[in-house]
């Protein structure tokens, strides 16, 4: 099954779950989720792609250190991602291929900044039917 | 948990609410705001801060307080610098968030028919909105000046005049601050948001001075009725994100070295006179300046708009400028004993007295002007800072109205059409980047900000200046 993901509510910002039949769906469905709060994902045409790795000891700092590396593409290094293949997490790491386009396209329906992403009662757990992972976001 | 009435204003939130809480809670409410502060997780919060070593006096919420992130977001609590922890968390994300209050002579009636030109060249002017990139490019060293040298480096640049500096808290930099504590992450997200405005709360609104409380203080912080006013909510952009982001991070790891351990890893800390606190303090610093700097450009593009719309040639002067979210090194009295302590302010304002000498010339005598946004379409407050806020909330206050809806729920209960006939029925032009960023931001998603200020002036840690009505609001 393709991961999916839901916007939580906060009393001030907002949270994303997100389901995978394997961890990395669950990751990549939770990255997914916090691009769907910063861009309309169905306005961005994915152009190029960029590996990511990030060091992790616990699978709750390798989900705030991924979602985190995807923010920083957006915000710092000017690349849209909307497209998320993580090929392997877990072990101390996580590597993935992100798929997106650089900012500034005409065409794209930017929406709100995401400050951050925080720890507050993050989960990542093992399922009858997968993984699921919640994160909340300062937006 | 359970708050213990203590009077009108304020409740205690005993230190056996929690296992592991070493100071009791204080948190300013009314019934109606303690019963609102009541709904999600602010008290657990509370007494969560209240676990942390080596903090003085009480583990502090202002009337506005609602759940945040490990601290709650109106929170105050000071920590013994010899023994006690700095918290990166306890500041936030968005590093030196903050208000600026500008003020012009001019009467507001005077140019009424002007305030829609003057909204819509803002919203060309100021960059806002997610992915929005400011006047400047700072390559290389560039942004490191800028962490360095706050509202100065603006000024110095051309981004405004000399007499700007002391209407600002810390005028506009903060000496301690060390721009190589900062990581390349965070100079990259920062490079190009200098002089922008940034989304969710963030805003630029032009407002009028409806009611004067106080004539000397008002007229000390250049205020009088009638006049027109321009009030800019925003804070260090994405660099102080980073720099937040990185030391939560690096303060997990240092907190194992320390010994210490918290009930939520938003809650991470290290002692302060640590290297990782050290180095925290210096990378905050940098970003508080950089959020100076963000604050004064801004500043000057209003004043650009104000004279370009109106010919005029008397630009809108500085009331003041305040930090909310910021940890500092100041005196204060605990225990009888005077002292320096560490204080965090995450979603609160500092409020110091007339007469500290912290305080610039200019308004020393009247006290330090404290700077309150409503939501909105309500209204905003300035007051004043007094000796009770010293002696009790190591001299702090609120912060604005304080969140009361979740944005999803904000967003179901009005349609952006609804809204923006609800404002023009009120007089308000509105300029939003998007039509959810809008009705999120709405006026019921917010607590009512008369009842917040009205319970920090009726306990007495700020009193009440002057009350502002909003004519035009701007949105990220």
């Amino acid at each position: 099954m393709n991961g999916v993901y839901r916007i939580l509510e906060h009393p001030a910002d907002l949270g994303i779950e997100a389901e995978g039949e394997t961890l990395a769906e669950a990751f990549a469905s939770a990255a997914r989720g916090l691009m769907s709060v910063v861009v309309d994902p169905e306005s961005v045409t994915v152009r190029e792609e960029r590996k990511v790795s990030v060091p992790g000891a616990d699978p709750e700092q390798l989900l705030v250190r991924w979602l985190g590396e995807i923010l920083f593409l957006y915000d710092g290094a000017g690349f849209v991602p909307a497209e998320f293949s993580v090929e392997q997490v877990g072990g101390g790491g996580l590597e993935a291929t992100v798929g997106g386009e650089p900012a500034g396209g005409a065409e794209l329906r930017l929406k709100i900044d995401v400050k951050a992403v925080t720890y507050h009662d993050i989960s990542v757990r093992e399922t009858s039917r997968g993984w699921y992972v919640r994160v909340y976001l300062d937006v | 948990m359970q708050l213990e009435r203590i009077d009108e204003f304020r409740c205690l939130l005993p230190r056996s609410s929690l296992k592991g809480m070493r100071i009791d809670g204080l948190v300013y409410a009314g019934e109606k705001l303690a019963q609102q502060i009541g709904n999600d997780r602010t008290l657990e919060q509370v007494a969560n801060v209240a676990t942390l070593p080596g903090l003085l006096g009480h583990s502090l919420a202002m009337p506005d307080a609602h759940q945040g992130y490990g601290f709650c977001i109106g929170g105050v609590a000071a920590s013994d610098p010899e023994r006690g922890i700095v918290s990166a968390g306890g500041v936030g994300f968005d590093i030196n968030c903050g208000v600026r209050l500008l003020a012009s002579a001019v009467p507001a009636a005077e140019i009424a028919t002007s305030i829609p030109a003057i909204l819509d060249g803002l919203f060309a002017a100021v960059p806002c909105g997610t992915g929005t990139k400011g006047p400047l490019r700072l390559d290389g060293g560039g942004i490191d000046a800028v962490m360095e040298g706050g509202a100065e480096w603006a000024v110095g640049a051309g981004y405004g005049e000399e007499g700007d500096l002391p209407r600002i808290e810390e005028s506009g930099k903060i000496d301690s601050a060390d721009p190589g504590m900062v990581s390349d992450r965070a100079r990259e997200r920062g490079r190009s948001q200098l002089g922008t405005l940034g989304s969710g709360n963030h805003f630029l609104e032009i407002q009028v001075v409806s009611e004067v409380y106080d004539e000397a203080t008002a007229s000390a912080f250049g205020l009088a009725k009638g006049s027109t006013a321009f009030l800019i909510h925003s804070g260090s952009r994405g660099l102080g994100h980073q720099v937040c982001t990185d030391y939560l991070d690096s303060m997990q790891q240092g907190m194992a070295r320390h010994a210490i351990t918290v009930a939520d890893r938003q809650l991470a800390c290290v002692p302060v006179r640590s290297a990782e606190g050290r180095a925290y303090l210096g990378a905050m610093g940098a970003a508080a300046n950089f959020a100076f700097a963000n604050r004064q450009m801004i500043t000057h593009l209003v004043r650009r708009v104000f004279k370009k719309t109106l010919g005029a040639d008397d630009a809108p002067d500085i009331v003041y400028d305040v930090c909310h979210n910021i940890a500092k090194f100041e005196q204060h009295e605990t225990g009888g004993v005077r002292r320096e302590v560490l204080v965090h302010r995450k979603g609160a304002t500092r409020a110091f007295p007339p007469g500290h000498p912290a305080l610039p010339p200019a308004v020393r005598g009247a006290g330090q002007p404290v700077l309150i946004p409503g939501s909105m379409g309500t209204c905003s407050y300035v007051l004043v800072g007094t000796d009770r806020a010293m002696a009790e909330t190591f001299g702090s206050s609120c912060h604005g109205a304080g969140r009361a809806m979740s944005r999803t729920r904000a967003r179901k209960e009005i349609t952006p059409e609804k809204l923006l006939s609800e404002m023009s029925r009120r007089g308000i032009h509105v300029r939003g980047q998007t039509r959810s960023g809008l009705t999120e931001e709405q006026p019921d998603a917010y607590k009512d900000v008369n009842a917040v200020v009205e319970t920090v002036h009726g306990a007495g840690i700020a009193r009440k200046v002057a009350k502002l009505l909003p004519l035009a609001v701007m949105k990220g």
